[in-house]
């Protein structure tokens, strides 16, 4: 059944037959033609061809081909089909004159549906065939039973016999012998030609993959790996990757089933008009691929598409509470300075967005090195750090305290004037650092956008990163751009008066509020006893700030020193993490095996992940899932919801949201009989969403239990 | 002005997008039927651009004299096309009954079969599904069929569907007496089985029926009244039971 081209050096042959015979057929007029009747089917159109017309005296071989026209849609197959499938096979009974056929296969094209692979042919395929005579120079009769499988939505055998006459003379078919030296030129060869040489080759001892590389000093452009292992062992979708200047190509292939003694392995590579099918000898241990990327570099609109999104993203955030208050002392700045001008406006505002895209920036700068490191990087991650947590903690408290008129902020003069000198504009670095801030103080606020793009970050190319982070940056600056684009905006604005200081009261109450939401935050990551420590001490950072009758320094100094104390505390103080779940009854804790014992015996189960620092959570929580009708669809006894809480970092549960390609929260699936692979949720939920999607879960016929 | 045109653009994109995202859905094609003169009381899909043009069972041999299994089968089919088709087994009107016809080497039918057996698992009851061995494609593909029916006589049809349909294979009789182990069937009774007139005529039976509904390939399918040829989709699929549900025509109720 199975052939390979034990040869090479006999596809040469006939490609050097096939020219000499070009070479001839200038000048000489046709007579017969060498093709024999077409088998017509909606599937194909099939006819036998050779290069020559006849037989011509002394010949002792034909260059011939089966020439299949394939319809839009119809496909066959190559020698190895791969899952399923059958080659095309040509019984040569009933021929006369001929004492062997031997038949090429060009280089497949891969074809994947529905997750099985198959290699084969669609549009148009040359199968050349090298025939040999008996009797040298003799007229010969080529009689064809062909066998073959086509499909397109439905698989049909196509079964029909060819035959072609072949009288003696001399003659070439210009036509026919281009189109059989063009495929001819498609069948692999062993290397020499086609410039590829495999390198290495390892079977896993648990036959569960095959690694392959290969090196071409040509350089490969779009390579893909056909790998033969016997009939019953077949391989899955190849993980390709190249490297040193494309001159590498390294592929890992799953082995999707084998049984029995593995044969020789024969390995075609294929990139582009070249082909090689080589031998190769097993190596002792896999290669290392070039690089690592577990993603499939994506095309350029895929990435406008998502830096928009991050764009959208970034400008929702401003509405968020987190980000409204410095957005706000931004525009209140712009208020109390009406004396300004304009160009000094622009800039301050220019500035802010630097700020924001530079600390945007930071974050794509860090998640690559944390990349580089193999860590696990997620949106609001930050989160989970008690560290991070203390620390915002007492710059929104400062700043509150100074909003309410505790104590002035103010640079030492000695800064003030060197910053004066260097540009003229005093205050520019703190409309910098005012920007920066609100970036800053957005990470906790996963807008709906935010999860897609940012996910698409981590797995994507560092371009991407840079991409998408600076989008984000764009967005989330956008409003100071417009201030600075139209400084008109703000001479419109009230006069400074009383109001101001109301607004102060106000944005500092805002700001309150923010670190009261974080110490929530952090009694949820690091108890009740941190969160105590960090109070104390930002009450105590607060008092020694007032005492105006101190010496500067000293105060500073001593500022500084407690301000560190603040920040050990919840390292110190932190509490073991509690085992206990949620309040809430019916939640059952994650527990990723659970998911498809339960579905198994005909359960529904909604998974949340969910972490206290998750503002969209709390609103999905709220608004959804804790009032009817979704609380009651809940609590049907066929549904079992499951609550992932990631409020503090955990391996299990982060894994299970990269199964998704997520990084970030909220997230929610629901899994059922009729979703064995989950239901994924809009990060903003909706009632009707849930409903349908618990309903869609339990499949059609909602009364009884799937088996 | 400047803010305008930048929350019309906005709006713009957002209107693109919902309209590239949703519209499409809303516009599915219509399914249409054309009834069959033969078999009575059957119809098709209309317009399925496969319907003519193959010889009818290329793979299989026709043999020039009359065949007593065909005369046979067809008797069968004639007497009760219906038990034929669908099984023996009375089932409540309620119960939507469909007959898959694949071939263990079609690519397409391991995903219309895995479908259809979701389909049916997951009905709690409400559909049922029996199935058509149709080997087309040569020898490897009539062994595979013969051994699933007899795996079926040792109760164990289902698991042998699933092995074969997840991994890829040549049909030996090395391969089906490991798989025989594997399953802890008898390979014994599975060998002598396979070469039982019983199983002969129950494939030509299968044979007669697919001849009788103009099937020229694999995967095909009888859902209810309406004859399917060829891999359809899950939306179609699930549309046509819900056809055949609601209108309750009376062909083989």
């Amino acid at each position: 059944m199975r052939r390979f081209p034990e040869g090479q050096f006999r596809t040469a042959v006939l490609r050097r037959v096939v020219a000499g015979a070009l070479a001839l057929a200038i000048g000489s007029g046709g007579v017969t033609a060498a093709t024999s009747d077409a088998h017509r089917s909606p599937a194909l159109v099939a006819t036998l061809i050779t290069a020559e017309k006849g037989v011509a005296p002394e010949a002792t071989a034909i260059s011939a081909g089966l020439d299949l026209t394939i319809s839009e849609g119809w496909k066959t197959y190559w020698r190895s089909p791969g899952e399923v499938g059958i080659p095309p096979t040509v019984d040569w009974t009933g021929s006369t004159n001929v004492a062997g056929v031997e038949f090429l296969w060009p280089a497949p094209t891969r074809f994947t549906a529905f997750g099985i692979e198959n290699f084969g042919y669609h549009d148009e395929v040359v199968f050349p065939l090298r025939i040999s005579l008996l009797d040298a120079g003799k007229p010969a009769r080529l009689n064809a039973k062909v066998n073959l499988l086509v499909c397109s939505e439905i698989c049909v055998p196509d079964d029909f016999t060819l035959t072609l006459d072949m009288p003696v003379a001399t003659g070439i078919d210009a036509a026919a012998a281009a189109r059989i030296s063009d495929f001819a030129a498609r069948v692999p060869d062993d290397g020499t030609a086609s410039g590829i040489e495999i390198t290495s080759a390892f079977v896993a001892a648990d036959r569960s993959a095959l690694t392959v590389t290969a090196r071409s000093e040509r350089g490969f452009a779009a390579p893909d790996i056909f790998p033969e292992l016997g009939s019953q062992t077949t391989f899955g979708k190849p993980d390709i990757r190249l490297g040193d200047g494309n001159r590498l190509m390294w592929a890992k292939l799953p082995i999707l089933g084998s049984a029995g003694d593995l044969p020789a392995l024969a390995v075609t590579i294929t990139d582009g008009a070249r082909a090689a099918t080589v031998e190769p000898a097993l190596s002792d241990a896999a290669a290392a691929p070039p690089f690592l990327l577990d993603r499939i570099v994506p095309g350029v609109s895929e990435v406008a598409w998502i830096a928009l999104i991050a764009l959208l993203g970034g400008l929702i955030l401003n509405a968020m509470p987190c980000v409204l208050p410095v957005l706000s002392i931004k525009l209140a700045s712009a208020v109390k300075a009406h004396g300004q001008t304009r160009t000094r406006l622009r800039a301050g505002f220019l500035m802010s967005a630097a700020g924001v895209i530079a600390f945007m920036w930071i974050l794509a700068a860090a998640t690559l090195g944390a990349r580089a490191l193999g860590l696990s990087v997620g949106w609001g991650l930050q989160f989970q750090n008690p560290l991070f947590l203390a620390a915002m903690v007492v710059v929104l408290a400062l700043f509150s305290a100074n909003l309410y008129g505790a104590f002035e902020i103010s640079l030492p003069a000695s800064w003030q004037t060197r910053l004066a000198r260097a540009d003229g504009q005093p205050g520019l670095s703190g409309d910098f650092v005012s920007g920066a801030f609100a970036a800053v103080l957005a990470t906790p606020c996963s807008a709906p956008f935010l999860g897609t793009a940012v996910a698409f970050a981590l797995s994507g190319r560092p371009v991407d990163i840079v991409v998408i982070f600076t989008a984000l940056g764009i967005g989330l600056a956008l409003p100071y751009l417009l201030v600075a684009a139209a400084p008109g905006m703000v001479q419109r604005l009230p006069r400074p008066g009383r109001w101001m200081v109301w607004l102060r009261l106000m944005l500092g109450s805002l700001l309150a509020l923010t670190a009261a939401w974080l110490f929530w935050v952090m009694q949820g990551v690091a108890g009740t006893a941190a969160v105590a420590g960090v109070a104390a001490g930002i009450a105590a950072l607060v008092a020694i700030l007032s005492l105006r009758r101190l010496n500067q320094t000293l105060r500073l100094g001593a500022a500084l020193i407690l301000a560190a104390a603040t920040l050990a505390t919840p390292a110190i103080l932190r509490e073991a993490p509690s085992a206990a779940i949620g309040p809430e009854t019916g939640w059952v804790r994650f527990e990723r095996r659970e998911i498809a014992r339960l579905v198994s015996t005909g359960k529904v189960v909604f998974v949340d992940v969910t972490a206290d620092w998750c503002l969209t959570c709390k609103a999905n929580k709220a608004l959804v899932l804790d009032r009817d009708p979704v609380r009651s669809a809940l609590a049907e006894p066929d549904v079992v919801p499951m609550l992932a809480d990631w409020t503090r970092s955990d391996d299990a549960i982060t894994r299970y949201l990269e199964s998704f390609g997520r990084f970030g929260i909220p997230f929610n699936a629901v899994y059922g009989p009729a979703a064995p692979d989950g239901i994924i949720l809009p990060e903003l939920l909706s009632s009707e969403a849930v409903l349908d999607a618990i309903d869609g879960a339990r499949g059609m016929g909602a009364t009884a239990s799937g088996g | 002005m400047n803010r305008r045109k930048v929350v019309a653009g906005a709006a713009v994109v957002a209107a693109g997008y919902g309209g590239y995202r949703f519209v499409p859905a809303l516009f599915g094609p219509r399914i249409e039927f054309e009834t069959l003169d033969e078999p009575r009381g059957f119809r098709r899909i209309a317009g399925g651009r496969i319907s003519t043009g193959f010889a009818p069972f290329a793979g299989i041999s026709s043999a020039s004299a009359p065949d007593p299994l065909v005369e046979r089968a067809a008797r069968i089919v004639d007497d009760d096309i219906c038990g034929a088709l669908f099984g023996a087994s009375k089932t409540g009107s309620d119960v939507v009954r469909m007959a898959s016809f694949s071939d263990y080497y079609c690519p397409y039918c391991r995903v219309q079969t895995k479908r259809l057996s979701t389909i049916e698992s997951r009905s709690g009851g409400r559909i049922s599904v029996n199935w058509h061995e149709l080997p087309l494609l040569g020898d490897g593909s009539q062994l595979a069929a013969k051994a699933a029916l007899a795996a079926r006589r040792q109760g164990a049809y289902a698991v042998f569907q699933e092995r074969m349909m997840t991994a890829s294979f040549q049909t030996t009789p090395a391969y089906l007496a490991a798989v025989s182990a594997s399953l802890g069937l008898d390979y014994d009774r599975l060998e002598a089985d396979m070469s039982s007139p019983d199983i002969d005529l129950e494939l030509h039976v299968t044979a007669e029926l697919a001849r009788r509904f103009g099937f020229i390939g694999t995967p095909a399918l009888v859902i209810g009244t309406t004859a399917v040829q060829g891999e359809i989709g899950e939306r179609v699929t699930t549309e046509l039971i819900k056809i055949e549900r609601d209108e309750q025509r009376g062909t083989c109720a």
